[in-house]
């Protein structure tokens, strides 16, 4: 072990997830990692091993996880954006209701909406 | 109003140009038809990794464009409209569907100390676990289980990162929690993902023990 380009091993080590997934802060970073990795090799190696590792999990995962959606499903959402268009037009919102807003911590429901999609559910499975 | 929309239609590809405020009704759910639709296929398969079962990734997905479609006067044009998509349909199946699991949910303090990375030393070649050896031999195993049988937060991280190939702060958009927790879920996720994927391998016989 030595402490090669500014950067102990250790600390290579412990953030190497941040080189592999390209999250380090800034290309000066990036360049030091490199540099460490052309000076030692025990560090470059670890990096080469958790690298291909990660890729081929990544391979793995995307081969897998690729289903399609139902055609029933693309029916629906058609659907209900039809019908939620057409309520909009007519005031959808009233005083009453809250707009949505997309905040972290779950202030997001519309009960309006709600409701709506579970009718269109079931109109579409009497429907079939 | 057709000629109209054609010329809107040029002026929104890929540098979007709208005007949300004079936008008509037709306008807005034409845009959100041709833009937002797409990802139908993309965030079933998400849901399908949130929920675990066909019915309920469906009426996750529906419910999602609903909110998407209501709000989508506030999505901002221009800006990354698939992680907005992930964002809605994460949100609503944290505040919908999960409720009724009582999952166990891992205590996210236990998670901020990303340092506990345990490589901080280098492995040796015999210690570089079976784990890896194994994983070469993975081909047709369950996938799908081995990430089910996951807690939910390392499953969409590394979902969300691995397959959707979002950045540590698109996923701390999407989940609501601080890039530090998503990069050590994302690290956990992974190392548990690639050990359960060696046992799978290793009940299946897959283990090439001796190409070691």
């Amino acid at each position: 072990m030595h402490n090669s380009a500014h950067l102990p091993c250790d600390q290579i080590l412990q953030t190497l997830v941040l080189f592999i997934d390209h999250e380090l802060p800034s290309e000066q970073e990036y360049q030091s990692y490199m540099t460490h990795f052309q000076e030692c090799a025990d560090c470059n190696e670890e990096m080469l091993h958790e690298s291909t590792a990660v890729a081929f999990l990544k391979e793995l995962l995307q081969m897998n996880c690729n289903e399609q959606a139902p055609q029933e499903l693309h029916d629906r959402i058609l659907q209900q954006t039809e019908e939620l268009a057409g309520q909009s037009q007519v005031q959808f919102f009233s005083s009453s209701t809250t707009i949505t807003n997309f905040t972290f911590d779950g202030t997001t429901s519309i009960q309006v909406t709600q409701e709506f999609t579970q009718e269109i559910r079931h109109d579409f499975n009497e429907e079939q | 109003m057709g000629v109209a929309l054609a010329v809107m239609d040029i002026n929104q590809s890929e540098v979007a140009v709208v005007d949300r405020a004079t936008e008509s009704a037709a306008q807005k759910k034409a845009r959100f038809e041709r833009d937002a639709l797409q990802y139908t296929n993309q965030l079933y398969a998400a849901a399908m990794r949130y929920t675990k079962n066909p019915q309920d990734a469906q009426d996750l997905v529906q419910d999602t464009y609903a909110k998407a479609f209501v709000a989508f006067h506030q999505f901002e044009p221009g800006t990354n409209l698939k992680a907005w998509l992930y964002r809605i349909l994460t949100t609503t199946f944290i505040n919908t569907y999960r409720k009724d699991q009582r999952r166990p949910q891992i205590s996210d303090g236990e998670l901020e100390d990303w340092q506990i990375y345990d490589a901080a030393s280098h492995t040796s070649d015999q210690g570089r676990s079976a784990e890896d050896v194994a994983l070469d031999g993975i081909v047709d195993v369950d996938v799908k289980a081995a990430l089910a049988a996951m807690p939910e937060d390392f499953r969409m991280a590394v979902y969300l990162a691995d397959v959707e190939g979002f950045s540590y702060k698109e996923i701390a958009d999407i989940v609501g929690v601080p890039s530090g927790t998503v990069m050590s879920r994302l690290h956990r996720g992974r190392k548990l993902l690639r050990s359960s994927l060696a046992e799978y391998a290793k009940d299946r016989g897959f283990n090439r023990g001796s190409d070691a």
